[in-house]
């Protein structure tokens, strides 16, 4: 545990039970640590467990086992109003989070009473504050979220999030459901936020040009298990694991007409059934005989601070890997 | 790309306008839609939500939502003028066209094996027996890389992942034996290395069958990948057509030149992506000229009240923007 971090998530695991008496494991040995002040984006696929990963930090999910500790605290299952205040979530459906009978205003103040945060006679400017902060205008405070667009309503969602001063904002998938060219003005303000505000980010994706964007350091998922970790860089032009070089590959790009992906075979098992070994390795063009055998844990591959669950990860990519 | 030939066409759409009632107004979500597609040939068309991209889709079938019409325009499929009766779904549909759509679990059948749904259009379409059908049914999901096609003739869509299902949608709009498949957002709830799998059957069938392919996206990663001409959608007009890698290099439309700007691209991450200023239009309330002048930033008083028409901006290219000429490569507002 790094003392550095606003959050630290230590071998956190959360099952489900499935049929047959069997247990589904979402997250499994997950370790983390985020650094105040910056943005670690999460990549995986459906059923990766990056959302269960977020849940859990939330107290949505109780985790089977591990911990998770905020500026070095531990936090358990029954939080305190303050603990939940801290650790603030931004959903991809802005809509299904804000309730559409209430005004911005209402929405907002209310929190500001619950939570005590500032004097009555400073609510409204308090209010004006927040909407400044995510670049709409006062008079936005006297709509409904009906009323708004898409990239509105994401943003009132944040100025929700911000308006009880939270350590820690989580933003789950938060600009993939909205139109291409408003995306852009979402992830800005991110940025904005975080230089701004010295917010400290988790930013769960499946896009990996988003999470590049906005991302200081990166973990991508497969199958509960964080296969690679490492700064933004290290991840998107070092990549030491096959399935991030896949996720990578797999990106659709505006001018790469004549180059072929590399075309991951079949899909990801169901976490009910997990491959032995490395739970990658039946999809895996670099797969050797080990990979069934043992599950490669966790380890640094290359730079400091990068890491990689891969037994070849310190080994160039093969040439099996490009058909 | 022309508006011309449609007699040796795949798919000629012509002049293709289409008004829907909403809240007591009526609305042309698509308006004067040209365009046609040849055999073994693939065509994007990119735009945001409300572009009108996938009514202009349900029109080509006839499958429009209630109290939606088709006010002009006529389709033909290879050279034949489709009528609009016979555009509808059912047994007497028209085999040469199917569409594959985003949800398949919303478009296939729940309570029938997904064997029984790919072996239909063979047997009641097709006139097959019930054996040939069957077979047909297995060689398509063989065809569309479903593992092991006979256990999975006998299950249920729900029994399926997302990708598999999607696969056997595709199965489905193949069982008739079509000459034009039209795609509204097939992987756009799909995970990227599956999109990536389905985009490469797709390719791979229109190579090998001569499918034409009409992909409708919001993506133009996707458009890039899949597609080899591209028309853009913008208020329910198509605003720019042409090769879709000379498009992307070096777009004529202000519009598709905001797209491109405000796309996030994985490999140039400290580009800092630059949205559209402004929302796109109400349909019902559409400014008076060009619709997207409110957001361009080459907008002149002309723009505001000539009614502009695509029109030829150099071999295979259109562009129904006043200043086209303005827009140079690598140019960036601001």
């Amino acid at each position: 545990m790094t003392s550095g971090n606003v959050l630290n998530v230590e071998h956190v695991s959360v099952s489900f039970p499935a049929e047959h008496g069997r247990r589904l494991w979402a997250v499994d040995d997950v370790s983390l640590g985020l650094e105040r002040g910056t943005v670690l984006g999460i990549v995986g696929e459906s059923g990766s467990g990056k959302t269960t990963v977020a849940r859990s930090i939330t107290g949505q999910e109780v985790p089977s086992s591990g911990e998770i500790f905020l500026d070095g605290v531990p936090l358990d299952a029954h939080r305190s109003r303050s603990t939940n205040r801290a650790i603030q979530m931004v959903f991809q459906d802005p809509y299904a989070s804000l309730n559409p009978r209430l005004t911005v205003r209402q929405v907002l103040r209310e929190l500001l009473r619950i939570h005590h945060l500032v004097s009555r006679d400073d609510e409204e400017e308090r209010c004006r504050e927040l909407m400044r902060d995510v670049g709409l205008p006062p008079a936005a405070l006297d709509g409904k979220p009906g009323q708004f667009s898409g990239g509105q309503r994401q943003r009132i969602a944040i100025a929700r999030a911000l308006a009880v001063e939270p350590q820690v904002l989580i933003a789950d998938e938060p600009v993939s459901a909205l139109d291409v060219s408003v995306q852009a003005t979402i992830l800005q303000l991110f940025h904005d936020l975080r230089e701004r505000l010295s917010l400290s980010v988790i930013f769960i994706s499946h896009n990996l040009a988003v999470v590049r964007h906005l991302s200081d350091r990166v973990a991508v998922m497969y199958l509960g298990k964080i296969v690679e970790e490492g700064e933004r860089e290290q991840i998107f032009s070092d990549p030491r694991h096959p399935y991030t070089r896949s996720l990578l590959a797999s990106v659709p790009r505006l001018h790469a007409a004549s180059v072929a992906p590399p075309r991951l075979r079949g899909e990801p098992p169901s976490p009910v059934d997990r491959p032995s070994g490395c739970a990658f390795h039946p999809r895996c063009p670099r797969a050797e005989e080990i990979c069934a055998r043992e599950s490669p844990a966790l380890l640094e591959a290359g730079d400091g601070g990068h890491l990689a669950a891969c037994h070849f990860r310190n080994e160039p990519p093969t040439d099996l890997e490009d058909s | 790309m022309s508006v011309v030939s449609a007699a040796v066409s795949a798919l000629a759409v012509e002049d293709l306008s289409v008004e829907l009632p909403r809240d007591g107004t009526t609305i042309r979500p698509v308006n004067g839609v040209s365009f046609t597609v040849e055999r073994g040939r693939s065509l994007a068309i990119v735009g945001e939500s409300g572009s009108g991209k996938s009514v202009t889709l349900r029109a080509i079938l006839g499958l429009l939502p209630k109290g939606g019409r088709i006010t002009s325009g006529h389709v033909a499929v290879e050279g034949r003028t489709l009528k609009e009766s016979r555009r509808n779904l059912g047994r007497g549909r028209d085999a040469h066209l199917s569409i594959v759509f985003q949800d398949p679990l919303a478009a296939l059948n729940p309570v029938l094996t997904v064997g029984a749904q790919i072996a239909e259009a063979p047997r009641f379409v097709l006139g097959l027996t019930r054996r040939a059908a069957r077979d047909r049914a297995l060689e398509l999901l063989r065809l569309v890389g479903i593992p092991d096609p006979v256990r999975r003739y006998d299950a249920y869509p729900h029994e399926l992942s997302g990708g598999l299902r999607q696969r056997v949608m595709i199965a489905v709009a193949l069982s008739s034996e079509p000459k034009v498949l039209l795609c509204d957002e097939p992987t756009t709830s799909l995970d990227v290395t599956i999109q990536a799998q389905v985009l490469a059957l797709l390719s791979d069938l229109r190579r090998d069958e001569g499918l034409a392919l009409v992909f409708v996206t919001h993506d133009l990663g996707v458009a890039a990948e899949v597609a080899e001409d591209l028309a853009v959608m913008y208020a329910g007009r198509l605003v720019e057509t042409g090769p879709v890698s000379e498009v992307l290099s070096s777009p004529k439309h202000p519009y598709t030149f905001g797209l491109l700007e405000s796309a996030i691209d994985v490999d140039t991450p400290d580009r800092i992506p630059l949205a559209i200023p402004g929302s796109l239009p109400d349909l019902s309330q559409l400014p008076k000229g060009c619709a997207f002048h409110p957001r361009c930033f080459l907008a002149t008083p002309e723009c505001t009240t000539t009614d502009v028409e695509l029109r030829s901006v150099g071999e295979g290219r259109a562009s129904a923007c006043l200043h086209a000429d303005q827009l140079t490569i690598g140019t960036r507002r601001s």
